[in-house]
């Protein structure tokens, strides 16, 4: 169920079976970002593979020495650039990988034009989605959705996407969908039409609980990307913006040239493997300590190394030494640069109201809150309107709804237009009227008294009390307890037992405090596997792209009286 | 019926017939079986019924004993993980599905392929046939008719226009027709094919009919590029002066179906240069592959004092090995500058190649030279061996009482010998310092018998596999040399067991005698008469024990490397401890106010707390980036690296972060390699690492400018040393320390310098003056 290690032994496997000497990796767009995210590339030089070129790439040379892997998307374009490739080769012979089920007239049309015989494999290896972590995939995709209904292409790609995922885990699932998305339904049925048309590469050893994909649809809880986060991972992607494992920090201020982009894999970075999961301030703590391991082993021009022990000690910890200084400065430099956002923002104080908003229900004191953070001038635009838009969202009802006057607030604040449309956006995207289920107020008993006994007891970290509406749906799941007339099965059977193997999949996006939660879930129940898998991996600033993708502010109807001041144009 | 006895009570494996007690229910079983067979048949019945139950204990007892142990390993995985599996735990699965379009590709590309071989092959046939005759000496007219027959022409009157241009055929302008394929074009469409290519494709095809229809044999060709075919292109442009008797006159599309056949017989017998280069450094690579780790383990041996490889045979081996690895590095380098002063330059993509090729054997040497350990010198080695001895005398006495002891309770209890004897191994299997004593507790009993040694045929068959490992060690053979070794191992484990009965029962006997039969045999040892034979028994020993020695020799070992270590931390102390006292006061605010409201909760909130408000002070300075503080801890580093200073304190990062980033162009940091001083590519030193220290020392400090005496002894082989050193003996260990460290430090002077860290390499480059002085002085002082 380890999807990194998936597609990490398609890459491998390619590889060695090209044989020894000297090759060069062709790819596409997305299979480049798909490569990336496993292997290094001393890892990947270590195996022969010298050169990496695009295959849409115009100026490649002809290398007859070289071998020529070709990992690809079977898209048309693919497909014309390799008939192209094949009718004028560049290099000796060609290794042909598709990430997906490519057809057969158009391995007909590349049989047709390898007039030199040069084509020695043609397979299907389905790498066909970007692995994050071991249970976290993405597909890259922004803006699936045009108002309810799915874009077209994005549909096949996700579903592409989607079965490549199963079949690179020899999974042949269960679907369930969340009932109140249509999105929802229609992927669950493409998956099971392309499940039913390749039946043959479905065909795996039968488990004696078949494993379960469930499909959910943003949607049903708007709120969980609108937090600001506290963990190392979650927080980074937050705040700096993770992209294929790659940090952008050009923008911060005095950074050396070296660091203007960095990759935090836990992969290979063993620092970053520990801690992705811990909170900010256990991280400070973590780094000093790295930061005094690493003072302890760099070698200081003072200290004259004047006996022979002085000399090998050092010359023992050289190689040590030089690993390290990459880890430390570049998780110092990320990590410093989290602190000063924190502090110029003042995110703490903004969170904390935002983990009110998520997780209480104490609507004056709320207000209150929102109302003193507007008037801080040390509050963002972003961070001001995302407030609002927690609290539209989980006030949208109450009685004592006083929108209009944070709307006020925002305007004064001077706070632009694109954000103040975007409250209405967002409670239109995951407002009450869409959600299936209730966020805020648990209905069932189990869940009151936690909430009363959680209530009694206090919160043990104020920053980190909300969990993600997903950690409820999935442990319903796991107990076997999770509603049918929600979340139906697709077709006419249905799991007796619970289930074990569970691939969760969040159309228009998952997070990264929802990764952890599946983290968190793998790790405290026995016998369970959950991998988790979204359209993307969002955080605030990507989500709100998101809505504003699908284009449902300016058909909104129910929240126009609330918004017609700001929304003039609609 | 005798179980009912009620006379006496007794346990364990009685016969049911005889009472007599057996120790198993297994010889119980074999007993009644030999015994009683004979016996009545009910007895039989009522005995197997006893051993169905005892049977069935057995198995509820064995079967509870699997449980528990099951039991407990999920309960400590349990208490691991709180129950569920990390992500990362996940055991790891087979290959995803895969699916092949192979063979169907297979049968699409033959039903194309046939095709465009048959007309390639007529092309060539007819092409043989148009030259098989003497052009240049045969009439036009003959010639004209001669062509006319290989291949039909098409009628004139079937074609009003030029089927390539379009141009209407003329008086002026007129039809020619294809000698190929009989189709008609105008002069401008018509081509040449001139007898030398003419006469290459016929015959190549001649050689190897069958490789067109091959896929594996390079089946290449391209359009665009027409080198090879210069003769044929000459040929046009000196059309119009000259008859075309010496020419074919084609169509393009017969030229150019022929062109991509001369590209295909060209490049089947074209080796680049890269190519042949790069297949030099793999076959470096598996050398280095094949020789690193028998090294390693000979330098491992050799440190801990044993005597199980000579350290003659370790010294040549370091040698080849780096031998083989500058070997890697010029290779290497060559490829890097190949083509570089061609005109026109290769394509950028070549160039692309020819570093990666470059980065990716230095990652290599870097790598695997790193983890080269240093021999000791002789005279270490005579220490190292002199300290392992007195150890294991050590034991061996403490061995020798322990035997004794065992002995004498040996003697006390006559019965059950066996079995015990069995105990005392299974015991020492179970025991630490047990192995050991097994092969050196009994060394001066088997010594006793000095006179039989060599009737003993185990020990002639040792002897021999000891000479045959010598032969195949100089040979070079290292997985015969493992394999023997193996042999011996067993061997002597099984002579070892020999002496050890053998002593036993001498024991029983005479252990008077024996008591003096070892001290004479002590002191025989110690005269060292018995060496070869020790020098075996220890090698056994050695692989056997191997964990156990490493742990005895840790110790001394370390006990340098202890030292600067702590020196270090104090030097740390005093540079880091200023620092954090002069960035605390500028985040009073932060310090203050966060802590306190903010993690408030249970006691495990207070952990948390700790660290968010030393964070801060810390990190939270005005600059936030703790480089900072490194760089005022020790100003002294940017003050010495000069211009290149800027971001120097966070260069070391850039190579490490580059590398994570397997897609980015590496166009700077190749181009830091490229553009590195130090590399020259026509640099004839073959040994990458004394030619380019040079410079630095020219370079970066300057005291040491060339004619430095102190330079002289960095050019010379640490091992060529050992020869001249002999005489010198004064501090030769110290010498012959340092000139291995020099080794080192120039390694990793090399290796900061291909990383680009200036700092490094400066502070490296201090070191290693600070070695040669110290050095030279030791030289002044023995000379």
């Amino acid at each position: 169920m380890n999807v990194v290690f998936a597609v990490k032994q398609y890459i491998s496997k390619m590889i060695e079976d090209s044989g020894p000497g000297m090759k060069v990796l062709l790819m596409d767009k997305e299979t480049t970002g798909i490569v990336s995210m496993v292997y290094t590339q001393s890892e990947i030089l270590q195996k022969e593979v010298y050169l990496f070129e695009r295959i849409d790439s115009q100026n490649r040379e002809i290398m007859k020495h070289l071998k020529a892997i070709c990992f690809l998307r079977p898209t048309k374009e693919n497909v014309d650039y390799i008939i192209q490739e094949l009718r004028r080769p560049k290099y000796t012979i060609y290794f042909i990988y598709f990430s997906n089920v490519i057809s057969k007239s158009d391995v007909k049309s590349l049989a047709e034009a390898d007039e030199q015989e040069v084509v020695a494999e043609v397979q299907e290896f389905y790498g066909d989605y970007i692995a994050v972590n071991p249970h976290l995939f993405s597909l890259n995709i922004l803006g699936c959705c045009q108002g309810r209904n799915w874009d077209p292409a994005q549909l096949s790609r996700t579903t592409q996407g989607l079965t490549a995922l199963l079949l690179s885990l020899k999974k042949c699932p269960m679907i369930r969908y969340q009932l109140s998305s249509e999105a929802a339904k229609r992927l669950a049925e493409c998956v099971k039409q392309v499940i039913t048309k390749e039946y043959e590469l479905f065909e795996f050893r039968r488990t004696e609980v078949p494993p379960l994909l469930l499909i959910l649809d943003r949607c049903d809880d708007a709120i969980t990307p609108l937090l600001n986060q506290w963990t190392y991972q979650a927080m980074v992607h937050e705040l700096l913006g993770i992209n294929n494992n790659r940090i952008d920090l050009s923008r911060v201020p005095g950074i050396s040239k070296d660091l203007r982009e960095v990759v935090l894999s836990a992969e290979n970075d063993e620092f970053y493997a520990n801690n992705m999961y811990l909170n900010f301030a256990e991280i400070g703590s973590n780094i000093k300590n790295l930061m005094e391991d690493f003072q302890k082993k760099k070698p200081k021009e003072q200290q004259k190394l004047e006996s022979i022990a002085d000399m090998k000690a050092f010359v023992e910890n050289y190689p040590q030494f030089k690993k390290m200084s990459g880890t430390v400065s570049k998780h110092v430099t990320v990590v410093g640069e989290l602190s000063r956002l924190v502090s110029e923002r003042n995110l703490l104080e903004v969170s904390e109201v935002e983990q009110e908003l998520a997780c209480q229900n104490d609507h004056s004191s709320a207000l209150q809150n929102i109302k003193r953070l507007l008037q801080n001038p040390k509050v963002t635009e972003f961070d001001a309107a995302r407030l609002v838009m927690l609290y539209a969202l989980h006030y949208e009802r109450h009685s004592s709804n006083s929108l209009p006057g944070l709307m006020m607030d925002l305007r004064n604040k001077g706070v632009s237009e694109k954000y103040r449309k975007l409250v209405s956006a967002v409670v239109e995207y995951g407002g009450k009227r869409v959600r299936g289920s209730d966020l805020f107020s648990p209905k069932d008993a189990v869940a009151i008294t936690k909430q009363f006994l959680k209530g009694l007891k206090g919160v043990e970290n104020v920053y980190t009390q909300h969990q993600p509406f997903l950690h409820e749906t999935l442990d319903h799941l796991i107990k076997g307890r999770l509603k049918e007339n929600l979340y139906p099965y697709l077709g006419p059977s249905t799991l007796r037992d619970r289930p074990q193997d569970i691939i969760v999949f969040v159309i228009g996006g998952a997070t990264y405090e929802e990764a952890l939660t599946v983290y968190n879930l793998n790790r405290t129940t026995p016998g369970v596997r959950i991998v988790l898998g979204g359209t993307t991996v969002h955080n605030t600033k990507s989500f709100l792209e998101e809505v504003l993708a699908s284009g449902l502010h300016s058909r909104s109807k129910e929240s126009s009286q609330v918004t017609s001041r700001s929304a003039s144009r609609r | 019926a005798s179980l009912d006895d009620p006379g006496e009570v007794r346990e364990g494996f009685l016969c049911p017939l005889c009472l007599k007690d057996l120790q198993s229910f297994y010889q119980l079983h074999s007993h009644y079986e030999e015994e009683h067979s004979g016996e009545d048949r009910d007895v039989k019945g009522q005995i197997k019924s006893l051993v169905q139950k005892a049977k069935k204990a057995k198995d509820r007892l064995l079967k509870r004993e699997g449980d528990d142990r099951a039991e407990s390993g999920t309960q400590g995985y349990e208490s691991f993980s709180y129950g569920g599996v990390d992500p990362y735990m996940w055991e790891p699965q087979e290959l995803g599905a895969v699916r092949s379009h192979l063979s169907d590709f297979k049968k699409h590309r033959a039903a194309r392929i046939d095709h465009y071989v048959v007309e390639v092959n007529k092309l060539i046939i007819r092409l043989e046939k148009l030259t098989a005759f003497d052009r240049t000496n045969t009439e036009s007219a003959k010639i004209r008719a001669i062509e006319k027959s290989v291949v039909p022409w098409v009628n004139d009157q079937d074609v009003p226009f030029c089927p390539d241009c379009g141009n209407k055929f003329s008086i002026r302008n007129r039809r020619h027709h294809c000698r190929l394929c009989g189709s008609i074009m105008c002069k401008k469409c018509m081509e040449l094919i001139s007898l030398p290519l003419a006469n290459k494709l016929t015959s190549a095809s001649k050689e190897s009919l069958s490789t067109h229809t091959s896929p594996s044999q390079s089946p290449n060709s391209v359009h665009g590029s027409r080198r090879g075919s210069i003769s044929s292109m000459s040929s046009v442009s000196s059309v119009l002066d000259e008859k075309d008797d010496d020419r074919i006159r084609c169509c393009t599309h017969c030229k150019d179906t022929l062109l991509k056949r001369e590209q295909q017989i060209d490049e089947k017998e074209h080796t680049p240069d890269i190519v042949k280069l790069y297949e030099k450094l793999r076959l470096c690579m598996e050398k280095v592959d094949q020789k690193a780790p028998e090294y390693i383990r000979m330098a491992a041996s050799l440190n801990a004092g044993e005597t199980t490889y000579s350290l003659e045979h370790a010294s040549d081996l370091r040698v080849e090995v780096q031998k083989v690895y500058e070997l890697i590095d010029a290779l290497s380098k060559k490829i890097l500058t190949l083509g570089l002063n061609q005109d026109p330059p290769p394509h950028p993509s070549n160039l692309r190649l020819q570093r990666m090729i470059r980065y990716s054997a230095t990652l290599f040497v870097q790598e695997k030279l790193l983890g080269l350990m240093s021999l000791p010198t002789k005279e270490q080695f005579e220490e190292l061996k002199k300290k392992r001895k007195e150890e294991m005398e050590r034991k061996r006495a403490v061995e020798r009482q322990a035997a004794l002891e065992s002995q004498r309770r040996l003697e006390e209890r006559q019965s059950g010998l066996a079995s015990r004897a069995a105990n005392g191994e299974v015991a020492s299997l179970r025991r630490g310092p047990a192995p050991l004593r097994k092969a050196e507790g009994w060394l001066p009993l088997s010594g006793g018998q000095g006179q039989s040694e060599d009737s003993d045929p185990l020990l002639q068959q040792i002897h021999n596999i000891t000479s045959f490992i010598r032969q195949a060690k100089a040979a070079g053979r290292m997985d015969e040399v493992r394999t023997l070794q193996e042999n011996l191992r067993q061997l002597q484990d099984e002579y070892d067991q020999q002496q050890t009965e053998k002593a036993i029962e001498l024991s029983r006997r005479q252990a008077e005698e024996e008591d003096l039969q070892r001290e004479q045999l002590q002191m025989l040892r110690e005269r060292e008469l018995e060496r070869e034979r020790e020098q075996f028994r220890v090698a056994s020993l050695h692989t056997r024990t191997r964990s156990l020695d490493f742990r005895e020799i840790g110790p001394f070992q370390l006990e340098p490397s202890r030292e600067p270590r702590t020196h270090l931390a104090y030097a740390l102390d005093l540079g880091s401890s200023p620092v954090p006292s002069s960035t605390a006061p500028k985040t009073p605010s932060l310090s203050s106010t966060q802590p306190t409201r903010v993690w408030s909760g249970p006691p495990a909130v207070g952990q948390e707390r700790l660290p968010q408000s030393s964070m801060p002070q810390q990190h939270e300075g005005p600059s936030l980036n703790p480089f900072d503080e490194e760089d005022l801890s020790s100003p002294m580093e940017e003050a010495t690296t000069g211009p290149p200073a800027a971001g120097v304190s966070l260069d070391p990062s850039a190579r490490i972060l580059k590398e994570y980033n397997p897609f980015e162009e590496e166009d700077e940091e190749e181009e830091a390699v490229a553009g590195n001083p130090f590399i020259q590519p026509d640099s004839p030193a073959p040994n990458p690492f004394s030619e380019e220290d040079e410079h630095p020392q020219q370079r970066l400090s300057s005291p040491l400018v060339p004619g430095n005496p102190f330079e002289e002894p960095t050019c010379i082989n640490p091992f060529e040393m050992d020869s001249d050193s002999g005489p010198e003996a004064e501090e030769p260990i110290e010498e012959e320390l340092l000139l291995q460290q020099i080794d080192n430090i120039k390694a990793y002077i090399f290796d900061a310098k291909q990383c680009g860290r200036l700092d490094e390499v400066e502070v490296l480059t201090e070191n290693l003056r600070e070695l040669k002085h110290t050095l030279a002085k030791q030289k002044g002082g023995t000379d």
